[in-house]
């Protein structure tokens, strides 16, 4: 009876409101520094093939094949990152930097209960964490960022920290600019074994896929790769993301219409007797 | 009996029918590639319906003849016997994401042609699609969202450089390592074309050829996507419509209840 047409608008419904939840995010993070907007699409669903009257004299003359194929909906497919560059603005902070490509993300060190993990950000709003007498670069979450030789250590009684466009760290203690590490770059060939963690970061998953590490991330070491004094804003455009997000709010209302639709059908055969 | 009970009945049923289809055409608005599905009733078959007579002969004893003249025709019902796919071109849409592909038509040689995306299906045959809407997968090979690999000009999976491309509108995936023909197949007969679901359509009767075969000319567009083709507000109109058919069916079929509760109720009534 009516029930298949409030299956179909039931479930489209529940993914429409995935939808609208991924549109949430994109929105919500439009002033997240280093974020990469989400996008997703939809997909139908199952096809049912209904055979009905299927004496052959009555199917002269038909276009399609035999029977009917109703379908059962729609769903949402697979969200996948935008890793395209967002917008850099100035702010003068010599501690905020942008990568300049956009395959290229820093290496944060995580603490996952005593297990040291790395994970990826282009998130380069940077700041500095006291670990006894010394300084120690992290990113906004607190976590350290790898350098060439692990996390970026240097004293705490210095004057000014310097980064330069390849990565290196320098810092002026009494006068004197000295060399305190390298921000570890990696080329990331593979995209989409990204998988957002949330925080900022990304988890690189190579486990199955028959690649290493190494490979798939690979270290840069060239100049140029990043600039100081400039963070990368979200990619997300705001104005694309309302839009999705009002065409998604309409097509909830027109399934919701289906079901009161579907109900008041049902409502007839009620009224029969 | 009144015949027309079941008639109504058949009426309500296809209109259900048409419901459904109408529904899944509006859930699927928002789906890439997607192709508005319209019912088509039919008749029930025809009968020939025949009056019963007698004729009386004036004879001696009074000799009365039976004969059967034919009326005319009565079908006694309606179905909806096809759910036809309407290929016109949906509407195209910027998306920005270098993994998006739309086909645009620009000419086929059957008026009944069309030309779809090529993918490996679970089971190793290929499937059609309009929906663009790629991705890559992990090992770099140009996939569907359901992880289906979509092929090239020769049936081969398309390696492509993690995204690091761009796309002619021929269809050709250029990449720093060279170029890849994506797949393109042209039907001659959409309508033998059947849907699965998954915004994948199998070929049942037919032969699917390549493009670059026969004179039909598509054009391939990265950073797009084709629209679903239904059109939300005529959908709407037509669920109204079908609504209000199913309606007077009901009515119909109210007013045969009648009718039959007059001949129960009054018409035999005793004293």
């Amino acid at each position: 009876m009516s029930l298949r047409v409030m299956g179909q608008a039931a479930v489209t419904m529940n993914q429409l409101q995935q939808q609208l939840d991924v549109i949430g995010s994109n929105i919500a993070n439009a002033n997240t520094t280093g974020y990469k907007q989400r996008t997703s699409e939809f997909s139908d669903l199952l096809f049912q093939q209904i055979h009905n009257m299927t004496q052959p004299g009555n199917e002269v003359g038909r276009s399609t094949n035999d029977g009917i194929r109703i379908g059962t909906g729609a769903k949402l497919g697979a969200v996948n990152n935008d890793f395209s560059i967002g917008s850099l603005q100035n702010t003068d902070r010599p501690l905020d930097i942008a990568l300049t490509k956009p395959s290229h993300f820093m290496q944060v060190i995580t603490n996952d209960n005593g297990r040291e993990e790395i994970q990826y950000t282009r998130d380069g709003s940077l700041y500095v964490s006291s670990e006894g007498n010394d300084l120690v670069l992290v990113s906004k979450n607190g976590h350290p960022i790898n350098g060439l030789n692990g996390p970026i250590r240097f004293s705490n009684n210095i004057d000014s920290i310097r980064i330069g466009t390849d990565g290196r760290v320098y810092v002026t203690e009494n006068g004197a600019e000295q060399y305190a590490g390298t921000i570890q770059v990696r080329h990331i060939t593979k995209p989409r074994l990204l998988e957002a963690t949330g925080d900022n970061v990304f988890q690189l998953r190579v486990p199955n896929t028959g690649f290493n590490e190494a490979e798939v991330a690979q270290l840069v070491d060239e100049n140029n790769i990043m600039e100081s004094g400039k963070l990368e804003m979200a990619n997300v455009d705001i104005g694309l993301q309302m839009v999705d997000l009002m065409n998604a709010q309409r097509a909830y209302q027109v399934n919701a219409r289906s079901i009161t639709m579907a109900d008041q059908m049902q409502g007839l055969v009620n009224q029969l007797r | 009996m009144l015949r027309g009970y079941y008639t109504a009945a058949s009426g309500m049923m296809a209109q259900q029918r048409n419901q459904e289809m109408i529904s899944n055409n509006l859930a699927n608005a928002r789906t890439p590639g997607y192709k508005a599905d319209k019912a088509a009733l039919r008749a029930f078959p025809e009968m020939l319906i025949h009056q019963m007579k007698s004729k009386n002969i004036p004879t001696e004893n009074g000799l009365t003849l039976r004969s059967n003249e034919p009326i005319g025709s009565l079908t006694t019902g309606v179905y909806a016997q096809e759910s036809i796919p309407h290929f016109e071109q949906g509407p195209i849409r910027e998306t920005g994401m270098p993994t998006d592909f739309a086909l645009v038509d620009r000419y086929f040689p059957d008026e009944t042609g069309g030309a779809f995306f090529t993918v490996e299906a679970a089971d190793g045959d290929v499937r059609y699609t309009r929906n663009g809407h790629f991705t890559i997968d992990g090992q770099g090979y140009l996939t569907n969202n359901d992880g289906l690999y979509v092929l090239d000009n020769n049936g081969n999976r398309i390696m492509t450089n993690d995204g690091d491309f761009h796309v002619t509108p021929e269809g050709s995936i250029v990449t720093n390592d060279g170029a890849t023909t994506i797949g393109i197949a042209y039907i001659a007969n959409v309508q033998n074309l059947v849907k699965e679901g998954h915004d994948l359509l199998r070929l049942e009767n037919g032969n699917a050829v390549n493009i670059n075969n026969t004179e039909a000319e598509v054009n391939v567009l990265q950073h797009t996507l084709e629209s679903s083709n239904v059109d939300v507000s005529q959908s709407m109109t037509e669920m109204i419509a079908a609504y209000r058919v199913f309606e007077q069916n009901q009515r119909v079929l109210k007013a045969y209840d009648e009718s039959m509760g007059k001949a129960v109720n009054d018409i035999a009534r005793l004293g």
